[in-house]
């Protein structure tokens, strides 16, 4: 291993060192294993600080590959990898909250986190099939486990095996259409598999079952119709961290590998497969909304309106593109950012009230404005409200659609916006209209640090758009 | 000077999040002067808008996202120097209304604020995407607004009205996505649009389609028949203040940028749905009208009434000729604060009797508050077209540009004043004259000076315009003149 590859694999490296920290100061030191959450998360920020100085100031290449090319660390790798360490170390901070009440011992937990972001990060690179798929498996069986963490309640343990099974199904699916694509072009690097595309003048239908597996096994992960029934049932029986990280990290994964795939692998079929990814979107876009309004579980409100968001990524997919991809990372920069201060309030909120129902939201601008105001801003930003970041998150994509001549797909889109406008301001009206369940909730300032900065991360973006449209246009630049 | 009427009630916003929650008055305080100061900035640039020179005035023009062509550019034409007046002198006499807002007094003044800021951005934007995005941000501050503060039925109101008019908007938004994308200049821009939509207009179809988003999507704020239902039930259930800059301010929003985006720029598509839009206005005038006909509650009655009066702006435009054009511009001004005027007088009244019911308030108010009832009066008289009131400026202009053009729907509108007339003087009757049936003990007439300024400030602009109209008109003129002017084809050239 050279330098230059070693360079490339800087933050995988720095997660892998942090694990090794986790592990021995959770076995040797136990004056530091009361604060391991402490450690991880700011090991995390240090490797978050590594990652910006190597893609702002770095002295290598902006270009990085290693394992024969089969891992590349790109300028939309380095951006995902930002997102996915963003969100561990917030998920962090939610786990420590969480397991403050409970007597187990968190080290192991912790661990999990760090190795499903090391799947995260290596799958954010893969430019491999092989590499693709061990990194979906590092992350799929971490959150297995994480899932069912809880091994006394029932409904943890049953999420874990729901899980399990339709994930084990989902990676046979993908494996096997793996296994065609490897059939019709002899290898399973991307570059050559897009080369030997390329050079057909049509698609064997045996090759397009391949690809129609390899899409509905990362469906699966990225929660699109008709992959998505777990989405819910997990979502609830999980410890809500996980919940957090299922839908941030995890979802954000599955689009990070298929945005990969079809603006560079599949992108010579396009016209092929556009069209299948534009039902796929408008069932989801559909599904997700209807089914978020009769929910009464927040987790299980958060699972459903994921599944929109879904919608409107899979949307830009289908408009595919330039515009699409571009419109692809604004959103999930905007859907992290946003979706992570929703996740820090109800967290705080599920941990001190002791209840996922969304009848303990109610009169929260009365107990803590501090908590409502966040939400109340994430909320109106999933639904895209200017001047908040989803705003010009759904803007950016609607217009990619449009750019397409998917109109139909577009007026889709822009109906849900209003679907998703009443569910969550039912959620709106819980908090400021309804009397108070209870009295004033205290915030510690360890949480209000980041609950500010994520609220100044929803106005800001969604104000001065331009440097994100910018970052966001230079990560996937280098593939049209 | 133009971005000020943003940035001021954006910044006192801020002021007041940062200004703790028991500091009532200093909150107040902040609200008013900044209301104030954006009221004063908008007489400035009306007074200083020339109409000789016509064209967009005041112009900023700014980079802010590159890569897709989005400036914040903006500027005043004549239409929108007068909306700005008519937005500052409604959001200035609404924040002296909310002194009666006694509880969660930072939240609200909070909403109010973002709520003018965004309308003062809607009206002098001059990019697409400023214009949609100000407009949406108008939108959402009514449904805390409204929620928390109001009265009734506020929750279901509430979601209703937002969800109405969120439904209006974003399918206009893929009308302008896709006028955006069909222009292909990289560029949201209106006047660059609009130029380049003359010299390559877009096929009828396309036109059509795109009108018709437009239309019936911006028509939703206007309240236009039969999407009108959100309206009088939000404005019964919303706080006086809310319901004055809604009803006087919000709702033009519609017409605004109906002639702003479906008449500039797919002129020909709009051209071929004004018909069916005059028969709607019928509806609207005629429906809401008698709606209001049999309704017991004061704000049901004004709120019928503001629906029906948005048919008579809506009929001018429908003209598509500069005596149309310019007459639903000034009843969008006369309109804005002849309801203004009204719902600050029956909030003042509710606020103190706790009813809003004809037949409970008893009659005989006359005595009781004189100088609530004479403003009242007067405002119904605005209302029903009387002369001396801007109104009726407005109204017979209208009716002078769509008798040509549409004679069955302007012989309705005409009988709709009639109708008007019924339900106004019907409501004055039964509520301020006559002998006393209830007494109310506690009822107090205005009497401070911050009781009185908003009254006095909307009657005033009624009368000084209703006899010097030419005041408002020559700016009017200007704007539609220009409209007409790019667009030959389907305006009527007066003869």
């Amino acid at each position: 291993m050279n330098s230059a590859e070693f360079y490339s694999l800087l933050s995988e490296g720095l997660v892998i060192a942090l694990m090794f920290a986790v592990f021995a100061a959770d076995l040797f030191l136990p004056s530091i294993r009361k604060r391991l959450g402490a450690l991880t998360a700011w090991g995390l920020a240090a490797i978050f600080g590594c990652l910006l100085w190597q893609c702002l100031w770095g002295a290598g290449p902006r270009m990085g590959a290693a394992f024969q090319g089969t891992f590349l660390a790109d300028p939309m790798a380095l951006f995902f990898k930002a997102l996915f360490i963003l969100t561990a170390a917030v998920v962090v901070l939610l786990t420590r909250e969480f397991l403050k009440k409970s007597e187990k011992n968190p080290g192991e937990f912790y661990l999990l986190i760090l190795s499903a972001l090391l799947g995260m990060l290596f799958l954010a690179s893969a430019n491999d099939f092989i590499l693709l798929f061990v990194s979906v498996e590092l992350v799929t069986v971490s959150f297995y486990v994480m899932t069912a963490y809880l091994k006394t309640d029932q409904r943890s343990v049953e999420a874990g095996i729901k899980y399990l099974i339709l994930g084990a199904l989902s990676s046979g699916m993908m494996l096997y259409g793996i296994s065609f694509i490897y059939g019709h072009t002899g290898s399973t690097h991307y570059d050559a598999v897009r080369a030997a595309l390329s050079g057909m003048p049509s698609a064997p239908p045996l090759l397009l079952l391949g690809i129609l597996l390899l899409i509905a096994g990362l469906g699966f992960k990225a929660g699109a119709v008709p992959f998505q029934l777990w989405i819910p049932d997990v979502y609830e029986g999980a410890p809500i961290p996980v919940t957090a990280f299922l839908s941030v990290g995890s979802k954000m994964a599955g689009f990070a590998a298929l945005l990969r795939i079809c603006v560079s692998v599949i992108a010579p079929f396009e016209k092929t497969w556009a069209l299948l990814m534009a039902v796929i979107a408008a069932m989801t876009l559909v599904y997700g909304n209807l089914g978020a309004i009769p929910q009464k579980n927040i987790k299980r409100f958060f699972g459903y309106s994921g599944i929109g968001h879904a919608g409107y990524l899979l949307t830009a997919i289908a408009a595919g593109g330039f515009s699409g991809a571009r419109g692809v990372l604004f959103y999930l920069l905007s859907y992290a950012v946003t979706m992570l201060a929703a996740f820090l309030v109800v967290v705080y909120c599920s941990v001190h009230l002791e209840s996922d129902d969304m009848s303990a939201y109610d009169g929260l601008s009365r107990r803590s404005p501090l908590l409502a105001g966040a939400l109340f801003l994430s909320l109106l930003s999933l639904a895209g409200v200017p001047p908040l970041s989803g705003f010009f998150a759904k803007f950016l994509v609607l217009s990619s659609a449009v750019e397409k001549d998917l109109i139909w797909l577009a007026v889709l889109g822009a109906l849900n916006v209003v679907i998703s406008l009443y569910y969550y301001l039912t959620l709106v009206k819980r908090m400021y209209i309804h009397p108070p369940a209870g009295g004033v909730i205290s915030v510690p300032l360890s949480f209000q640090i980041p609950l500010y900065l994520l609220m100044l991360g929803i106005v800001g973006i969604g104000v001065v758009q331009g440097p994100f449209v910018r970052l966001a246009a230079s990560a996937v630049s280098g593939f049209f | 000077m133009i971005a000020l009427l943003v940035l001021i009630p954006l910044a006192s916003a801020l002021a007041v999040l940062l200004t703790p929650a028991e500091r009532q008055e200093g909150i107040r305080k902040i609200t008013v002067f900044s209301c104030l100061l954006t009221f004063l900035i908008s007489g400035y640039i009306f007074l200083s808008y020339s109409a000789a020179i016509g064209g967009v005035q005041f112009e900023i023009n700014r980079p802010w996202v590159e890569s897709l062509g989005i400036r914040y550019h903006a500027g005043v034409d004549g239409i929108s120097a007068v909306m700005i007046l008519l937005h500052g002198l409604v959001s200035f006499s609404g924040a002296l209304v909310s002194y009666s807002i006694k509880e969660r007094v930072k939240e609200y003044s909070i909403f109010f604020l973002i709520l003018v800021a965004s309308i003062f951005g809607v009206f002098t934007s001059l990019d697409m995407f400023f214009l949609y995005f100000f407009y949406e941000m108008a939108v959402i501050p009514m449904y805390p607004l409204i929620g928390v503060w109001g009265s009734k039925n506020k929750e279901y109101a509430t979601m209703k009205l937002t969800l109405f008019i969120t439904g209006g908007a974003v399918l206009s938004l893929v009308g302008i996505l896709t006028l955006y994308q069909a222009a292909g200049l990289q560029s949201f821009d209106l006047i660059a649009l609009q130029a380049h939509f003359a010299a390559s207009p877009l096929p009828a179809f396309t036109q059509q389609w795109l009108a018709a988003l437009l239309i019936f999507g911006f028509g939703v704020i206007a309240s236009l028949w039969p999407t009108h239902s959100w309206s009088p039930i939000g404005y019964a259930a919303a706080p006086s203040a809310v319901s004055m800059l809604h009803a006087g301010v919000l709702k033009k929003l519609g017409p605004y940028l109906i002639i702003r985006l479906a008449l500039t720029l797919v002129p020909e598509g709009a051209k071929f749905w004004m018909p069916i839009v005059a028969w709607l206005c019928v509806a609207n005038i005629l429906y809401a009208g008698y709606c209001a006909m049999v309704q017991k509650d004061l704000k049901f009655i004004i709120g019928f009434s503001s629906v029906s009066h948005m048919g008579y702006v809506l009929l001018g435009l429908a003209c598509l000729n500069q005596t149309g054009v310019s007459g639903a511009v000034l009843l969008m001004f006369s309109h804005g604060v002849m309801a203004a005027s009204a719902f600050a007088l029956i909030g003042f009244i509710y606020d103190q009797t706790h009813t809003r019911m004809v037949d409970e308030l008893g009659g005989g108010l006359g005595n009781k508050i004189p100088f609530v009832a004479v403003c009242f009066v007067m405002t119904a008289m605005a209302s029903s077209g009387l002369p001396g009131f801007s109104n009726f400026i407005a109204e017979i202009m209208i009716f002078f540009g769509a008798w040509q053009k549409y004679p069955w729907p302007t012989l309705a509108a005409v009988f709709g004043i009639l109708v008007t007339a019924v339900y106004l003087l019907r409501l004055v009757k039964n509520v301020f004259y006559g002998p006393e049936k209830v007494a109310w003990p506690a009822l107090k007439d205005a009497q401070t000076l911050a009781q009185k300024t908003p009254f006095v400030l909307l009657l005033a602009a009624l009368l000084l315009f209703g006899f010097f109209p030419n005041l408002l008109v020559r700016n009017i003129d200007a704007g539609v003149k220009h409209l007409i002017a790019k667009n030959p084809s389907i305006f009527e050239v007066a003869p």
